[in-house]
C-alpha cells in the first residue's frame, strides 16, 4: 500500500486527537498531578531523614527516584490519553467514519499507536521535567540530581508512559468501553500483582514480575533482580503489542 | 456501479439482510426502500466494509471495500448525522477524514461551501450541531474525495423544507455527472420526486428493482365516488362488487373503489342513474405502491410505521 495513505492515517489521529479539549485537559491534569506527586514525595523524603525515627533515614535521594514514584500515580491520568483515542471513536459513532476513511483495522491502530506513543512520550518528558524542577528544590540537602542520572531517568519515564498509553489504546480497541478498559487497566496494573505479592510467596511474586506494571517498574529502577531492566522495558513493550494485537482482532472480526 | 450478490447477513438466527442481489447503476439516482427494520442499513454498513456479510458480496466498483486504498476517492457515505465527536468542530471533523486520504484542507471548506456551513457554523463543536447541520456536514464528508459512488441513509432527516430541495437538487445534479446515487428514505413523496429506480426490501429480501414511475404504476389506482343519494349509492356499490370490484364506504356519501377504473364507475353510474357529485381517480402514489409492496413484511404490524433506520 502506498505511503501515502499511512502518513494519511496518522495525520487524521493527530488532527482527531488535537482537536478535541479533552486531549490538553488531560495533559494539564497529568501536570498537576505530577507536580502535586513529586512535592509530595519529596516532602516524605526529606521529613524521613529529618523526624526523630532513625529507622525510615533513606539518606540522600536522586530526583529521578521520586520521579519514578510519582508516575505511579501519574499514569492514570496519562493513560486516559490512549483510552479515549478509540474508546471516544466507539461512543459517538466516529469509529465507522474513521474505518470508511481507512478500511484496515490493522493500519487504524498503528496510526493510533504512533500518535498516542508519540504524545504520551513527550508529555512523559515534560511531565519528567516538571517533576524534576518540583522535586529538586524541596528535598534541599536530602536530594541530588546529576544531570546525566536525571535526564535518564525522565527519558525513561517518558518512555514508560508512552508504553502504558499504549497498552490503554490496545486494550480499549478490544473491551470497547472506557470504564471497562480503566477497571482491566487498574486490575492489570496494581490490584492483581499487589495480591500476588501480599503473601509473599516466591512463586506469586514470580508471576507478579511479569505484570506490566511490575516489569515498568523493574525497568524504571534499573533494577538488575529479577531481571534485567532492559528485559522489564521489553516485557512491558510486549503487553502493549499483545493489547494492540488483541484491538486489531476485536476491530476486525466484529461489525462496527 | 455498487454490486451486490447473495448479501446475506444473519444475527443469530435472525436474516437480516437475505440473499439481496441487485445493481445498482451509475448516472441515476437510486432509491433504497424498507419498511423499519427491513435491512437498509445493515446493507449500507456491508457494502462500506463494516459489517461483515454472512454469505455473498458486496462490491463497488468491482472491488470490496476493505481492498479500496484510498476509498474516500471512490465511495462517499453518509450514515448517521449524529456520529461526530461531541467536543470536535465540524470543520476540524472534516480535516481528519480529508487527512487519512490525502485530500486538501481547501477541499474542506469547498464541501462546506457546498453544502452552505458558514465557517461559524463549522466552528462549533459537534454536540451543538441540529440535525440538520449535521446531515449537510455528513454530506460534505461524503463529498471530499469527489467519488463516483455516493451512498445516503436517510439524509433529509432534520432538514426543513429547503434543506430537503436541496438535497433533491444535489442528488440530482450528482446522478447528472454520472455518479452512482445510493439513498435510502422513508419519505415516500420525497422519494417519488428524487429517485429513477428503485430498490425495496421487506425483512431482508428484495421486493423490486424497478424504474421508479414503473412501481409506481404498479400500485392500485382507487377512486373515489360521492353521490347525494345513499341508496342510489349504495345499489352502485352491490353493482360494483358483482363486477368484482373491491367497494368500501368511506362515509354515507362516499365510497372507495379499487380494481377497476374511474370510466367504468362513471359508466355504471349512468347505467343506474345515479347521480354523482364527485369521481375521481385517486393513489397511484409511491407510498400507496409502497404499502401493497411491503404489506407481508412490516415488522411491527399494526401501527403506522415512521422514523428513520435503526
Amino acid at each position: 500500500m502506498s505511503t501515502s495513505t499511512r502518513g494519511g492515517a496518522v495525520a487524521a489521529e493527530w488532527t482527531k486527537l488535537s482537536s478535541v479539549p479533552s486531549t490538553w485537559w488531560t495533559a494539564l491534569a497529568g501536570l498537576l498531578v505530577m507536580a502535586a506527586s513529586a512535592g509530595q514525595l519529596a516532602i516524605y523524603a526529606a521529613n524521613d531523614n529529618t523526624n526523630d525515627d532513625p529507622t525510615d533515614d533513606r539518606g540522600i535521594v536522586t530526583v529521578g527516584s521520586v520521579l519514578i514514584d510519582s508516575v505511579e500515580l501519574t499514569q492514570y491520568v496519562v493513560l486516559a490519553l490512549g483510552l479515549l483515542a478509540i474508546t471516544a471513536e466507539f461512543t459517538s459513532g466516529t469509529i465507522r467514519t474513521t474505518l470508511q476513511c481507512t478500511p484496515s483495522r490493522g493500519r487504524v491502530l498503528l496510526a493510533k499507536a504512533a500518535v498516542a506513543g508519540t504524545v504520551t512520550f513527550a508529555l512523559g518528558l515534560l511531565l519528567g521535567g516538571v517533576g524534576a524542577l518540583v522535586a529538586r528544590p524541596v528535598l534541599g540537602e536530602w536530594g541530588t540530581a546529576p544531570v546525566a542520572g536525571t535526564i535518564g531517568d525522565i527519558v525513561a519515564v517518558a518512555a514508560y508512559l508512552a508504553l502504558i498509553g499504549v497498552l490503554a489504546l490496545g486494550l480499549g480497541a478490544a473491551l470497547r468501553n472506557a470504564v471497562l478498559t480503566i477497571t482491566v487497566l487498574l486490575a492489570t496494573l496494581m490490584i492483581v500483582p499487589l495480591s500476588l505479592q501480599e503473601p509473599d510467596i516466591d512463586v506469586l511474586n514470580r508471576i507478579a514480575d511479569v505484570f506490566p506494571g511490575v516489569a515498568g517498574a523493574h525497568f524504571l529502577a534499573g533494577d538488575t533482580e529479577p531481571y534485567p531492566s532492559l528485559v522489564g522495558l521489553l516485557l512491558l513493550a510486549g503487553w502493549a503489542g499483545a493489547a494492540l494485537l488483541l484491538g486489531r482482532a476485536a476491530l476486525r472480526r466484529r461489525d462496527a | 456501479m455498487i454490486t451486490l450478490r447473495g448479501l446475506t447477513k444473519r444475527f443469530g438466527t435472525t436474516v437480516a439482510v437475505d440473499a439481496l442481489t441487485v445493481d445498482i447503476a451509475p448516472g441515476r439516482v437510486t432509491g433504497f426502500l424498507g419498511p423499519n427494520g427491513a435491512g437498509k442499513s445493515t446493507t449500507m454498513r456491508m457494502i462500506l466494509g463494516l459489517d461483515r456479510p454472512s454469505a455473498g458480496q458486496a462490491l463497488i466498483g468491482g472491488r470490496a471495500y476493505r481492498e479500496l486504498r484510498r476509498p474516500l476517492h471512490e465511495v462517499g457515505a453518509l450514515l448517521d448525522a449524529r456520529a461526530i465527536h461531541p467536543a470536535r468542530s465540524g470543520r476540524a471533523h472534516l480535516l481528519a477524514i480529508a487527512r487519512s486520504n490525502g485530500i486538501p484542507t481547501r477541499r474542506v471548506d469547498e464541501v462546506l461551501d457546498t453544502v452552505g456551513l458558514d465557517a461559524r457554523a463549522a466552528r462549533k463543536p459537534g454536540r451543538t450541531l441540529s440535525l440538520g447541520m449535521g446531515q449537510r456536514l455528513g454530506i460534505a464528508g461524503a463529498l471530499l474525495g469527489d467519488p463516483p459512488v455516493l451512498m445516503f441513509d436517510e439524509p433529509v432527516n432534520g432538514l426543513d423544507p429547503d434543506g430537503v430541495r436541496w438535497v433533491r437538487q444535489l442528488m440530482r445534479s450528482l446522478a447528472d455527472q454520472g455518479r452512482t446515487i445510493f439513498v435510502s428514505s422513508h419519505l415516500m413523496s420525497e422519494m417519488q420526486l428524487t429517485a429513477d429506480q428503485l430498490v425495496v426490501i421487506g425483512r431482508g429480501r428484495l421486493l423490486a428493482d424497478a424504474p421508479t414511475d414503473k412501481v409506481i404504476a404498479g400500485s392500485t389506482v382507487a377512486v373515489r365516488v360521492r353521490s347525494p343519494h345513499p341508496d342510489g349509492l349504495a345499489a352502485l356499490a352491490a353493482r360494483l362488487t358483482a363486477a368484482g370490484a373491491t367497494v368500501q364506504a368511506a362515509d354515507r356519501d362516499e365510497l372507495t373503489v379499487s380494481g377497476t377504473t374511474a370510466d367504468r364507475v362513471g359508466d355504471l353510474a349512468h347505467e343506474l342513474g345515479v347521480r354523482l357529485h364527485e369521481l375521481s381517480p385517486h393513489g397511484a402514489s409511491l407510498e400507496q405502491a409502497f404499502m401493497e409492496l411491503t404489506a407481508d413484511s412490516v415488522e411491527y404490524a399494526g401501527g403506522p410505521t415512521g422514523g428513520g433506520a435503526r
